[in-house]
């Protein structure tokens, strides 16, 4: 048991933080609020793939940076910090991971080559309007069509789907579930832009009769375990860019409220006002532990599904709670949009509600249990 | 960054788990049950003796203590077994003061004291508040005065729980009662219980565990009987009870009662037809409660593997401390609304857990200031963890 950073670790997380601290700012956020621009910074996801960072969870056999999803996600905990707007968990999670995990070479070399060298951008559609669960779509179907599958139905609020050049989408299949990769081009494929809290760019994406050819598909009809396995790590993922938010804001509030005076002291020496940042401290040290238990078990490929809802479940929690007490300690201040933390706040409930919030996952770790798993050990 | 045990320690684990099932006799099962689980009966003491001979105690201590020089993380991993097994395990003793009296005990004591801990032959009650000093502990007024060659104790202790069957108390005394700032002129003395002028008397708690008022009538001892340096006892006091916060919050018995419960639930039907575990609520009720306690595993788990590395944070036994406790007495509740009636009944009306819940739920309530109200832990995360000011007092 080894709750250190290895020198690599340490290395990859000093890099990615001294780019995004460079690079991102409240000023240069300013730019995306209420939508005035798509929220990605293209030059800034230039310095991160030039630097080796986007490349990180792919292995140096495949061109990638040789490590794991451990480090993507100590690289999430710092693109949460820095609220970078960047599509890294959506293109490296939803994208190079499950290429390199699942795809023949042909479409390695299709997809997974140019995207590694910075000229094709990855997504993955896996929410339906009232579905949160990836692992069984509703709302999209496939059917097979020559060699290839034949798409209808729709996603949900996918994130960067204008901007990506294909997308991971999973369809209800007569024999199961269908996972491809659709060209978000291809003759069919409508993208709806909706404004989501955070300003995230996302779309949602209609297919009327999208073809999509034998070599973007994943897997034709047996793709619920791939779909399973993607979706943890969607969750884990978002659970470690919470870190970074959470961590980032309750600082914040450390610092504002050590210097802000009244009644002629900093309101930080009133017991209440240091025990509600205490109490976020401690939320946050229980997230930051059970999302490191999810990745490093998922870094390993161990079975890791009542961690990764334990992580999940805590990013709920401790989003919610973080974000309100910040909110609280700072008075006015937190809610002022020349201040920036209400940046932060957004994306503390972005991260709280996608892929289904607290009680989603408290429910369905009961009926683990009450199927018989998840006892300890 | 590898949050998983290692085929060794998954292998200690398991060893220990079998040992304990054939230490824990029925017999002395009911005699841990008769002392509310605090211990002190005599097969409570030859177990502990048993555990000594068995080499187990000084599992993680370094050889040249006597110990067999693991590391604190495999010292956890006995602990958490132990007291999982039901033993009430002096802990107190031999995982907070006792580490304490090895790294800075005199030759007398690492000859005559640290052995006899580790053989489970030597027992030890802690002696800090008194009537007028609990939180605000440097304020204490039992004084210790120099005398020829030896020091001659009086005064007064509260909740100096377990003394009743202890040998010594570790007990802060005033050395210097001119000093400038109350904290530093406190010294560490290690008090034989078995001196005519010590005493105690019983103070009986809500949850019917007895703790103690302990006197102090002219003690006389030899200077071999102060630890560390002459007025220098806060750092000391300081030290222990960042061991003791560790200590206190061991979620083995935590994990087994989480276990225990599923298991009824699974296999209880309900007068209404259908499993207890059917109901969404009671799912609701124990995924919270296995959320809950995941956290506190990986705490504890973090702190020990911290202590190894020598890096154990103020911030951060406090935020294990506050966390852990406060998350005990919500698993009381909401277990204890599972089992529902049951949970008021001494005897659980066969159920297991529910007879522990209905004590669990009435002892908790000394978790949240035991050890350091949990106000003053707060106060140490946001002024050591976060570095916020905190109000001069």
């Amino acid at each position: 048991m080894d709750f250190g950073f290895s020198s690599e670790q340490q290395d990859i997380r000093q890099l990615a933080r001294q780019i995004l601290g460079e690079q991102v700012s409240a000023e240069s956020l300013k730019a995306y609020d209420e939508y005035a621009a798509p929220r990605f910074d293209r030059a800034l996801w230039r310095t991160l793939s030039e630097a080796g960072l986007v490349a990180v969870p792919v292995s140096e056999a495949e061109g990638g940076g040789g490590f794991g999803f451990m480090e993507l996600a100590l690289l999430l905990e710092e693109v949460g910090r820095s609220i970078a707007p960047v599509p890294v968990l959506s293109h490296c999670v939803g994208g190079l991971m499950v290429l390199e995990r699942f795809a023949g070479s042909d479409l390695k070399q299709r997809l997974l080559r140019p995207a590694l060298a910075g000229e094709l951008l990855l997504g993955a559609a896996v929410l339906e309007a009232g579905n949160e669960d990836p692992v069984n779509p509703l709302l999209t179907r496939a059917e097979t069509s020559g060699d290839g599958l034949r798409l209808n139905g729709s996603k949900q609020a996918v994130a960067f789907a204008r901007q990506s050049d294909y997308l991971l989408v999973a369809a209800r299949h007569v024999d199961g579930v269908a996972v491809c990769f659709v060209d978000t081009r291809a003759p069919g494929v409508t993208l709806q832009d909706c404004q989501s809290t955070a300003f995230e760019p996302q779309a949602h994406v209609l297919l009327d009769n999208v073809e999509v050819a034998a070599e973007y598909v994943l897997e034709p009809s047996d793709g619920a375990a791939i779909m399973h396995w993607l979706g943890e790590r969607l969750c884990a993922a978002h659970c470690a860019h919470q870190i970074g938010v959470a961590d980032a804001a309750m600082r914040m509030a450390a610092s504002y409220t050590s210097e802000r005076q009244q009644f002629g002291v900093p309101v930080a020496t009133f017991q209440a006002v240091g025990h509600r940042v205490a109490d976020c401290y401690i939320d946050i040290e229980c997230l930051r532990l059970a999302t490191y238990q999810a990745c490093s078990l998922l870094h390993d490929e161990c079975e890791a599904g009542v961690e990764t809802r334990i992580a999940k479940i805590w990013a709920g929690d401790t989003g919610h709670r973080v974000n309100y007490a910040t909110q609280h300690v700072h008075g006015g201040m937190g809610i002022d949009r020349d201040y920036s933390l209400w940046r932060y706040s957004l994306w503390l409930r972005h991260n709280e509600m996608t892929l289904g919030g607290s009680s989603v996952h408290l429910a369905a770790l009961g009926r683990s249990l009450a199927a018989g798993e998840g006892l300890f050990a | 960054m590898k949050i998983q045990f290692t085929s060794e320690q998954a292998a200690l684990r398991d060893e220990l788990r079998q040992y304990f099932r054939a230490l824990m006799t029925k017999e002395l099962r009911d005699e841990c049950e008769r002392d509310m689980g605090e211990g002190g009966g005599p097969l409570w003491r030859e177990a502990l003796r048993q555990m000594g001979r068995d080499g187990w105690i000084g599992l993680g201590w370094p050889e040249s203590l006597g110990g067999r020089g693991l590391t604190p993380l495999e010292q956890f991993i006995f602990v958490e077994e132990v007291m999982r097994a039901g033993y009430p395990f002096p802990f107190l003793t031999t995982e907070s003061v006792g580490p304490i009296l090895a790294e800075h005990g005199n030759a007398w004591i690492q000859r005559e004291i640290v052995p006899k801990i580790l053989a489970g032959d030597l027992l030890i009650a802690i002696g800090y508040s008194e009537p007028g000093a609990g939180t605000d502990l440097a304020n204490l007024k039992t004084r210790a005065e120099r005398d020829g060659d030896d020091w001659v104790i009086n005064g007064q202790k509260m909740w100096t729980s377990l003394a009743h069957f202890c040998d010594y108390t570790w007990l802060a005394v005033r050395t210097d009662p001119e000093a400038p700032k109350k904290h530093k002129g406190i010294s560490m003395f290690l008090v034989p219980n078995s001196d005519p002028g010590w005493s105690c008397t019983p103070v009986h708690t809500l949850g019917g565990v007895r703790t103690n008022a302990t006197y102090y009538d002219n003690i006389r001892v030899s200077d071999d009987h102060r630890v560390g340096e002459l007025h220098g006892g806060w750092k000391l006091i300081t030290g222990q009870l960042n061991r003791e916060r560790l200590s206190l919050i061991n979620f083995g018995p935590s994990a087994e009662l989480f276990n225990a419960t599923v298991r009824w639930a699974r296999d209880t039907e309900l007068p209404a037809g259908g499993r207890v575990i059917d109901q969404g609520w009671v799912q609701m009720n124990l995924a919270r409660c296995r959320a809950a306690i995941e956290c506190m595993k990986l705490i504890v788990y973090k702190q020990s593997w911290a202590m190894t590395a020598g890096n154990l944070e103020m911030a951060d036994a406090s935020a294990a401390k506050v966390y852990g406790s406060e998350t005990f007495i919500e698993l009381y509740r909401a277990l204890g609304e599972i089992v529902g009636q049951a949970g008021l009944l001494r005897d659980g009306a066969g159920c297991d857990s529910a007879r522990r819940l209905e004590r669990l739920y009435r002892t908790a309530s000394i978790i949240t200031f035991g050890g350091g109200t949990n106000e003053i832990q707060r106060d140490i995360i946001s002024a050591a963890g976060l570095w916020m000011p905190r109000a001069s007092r």
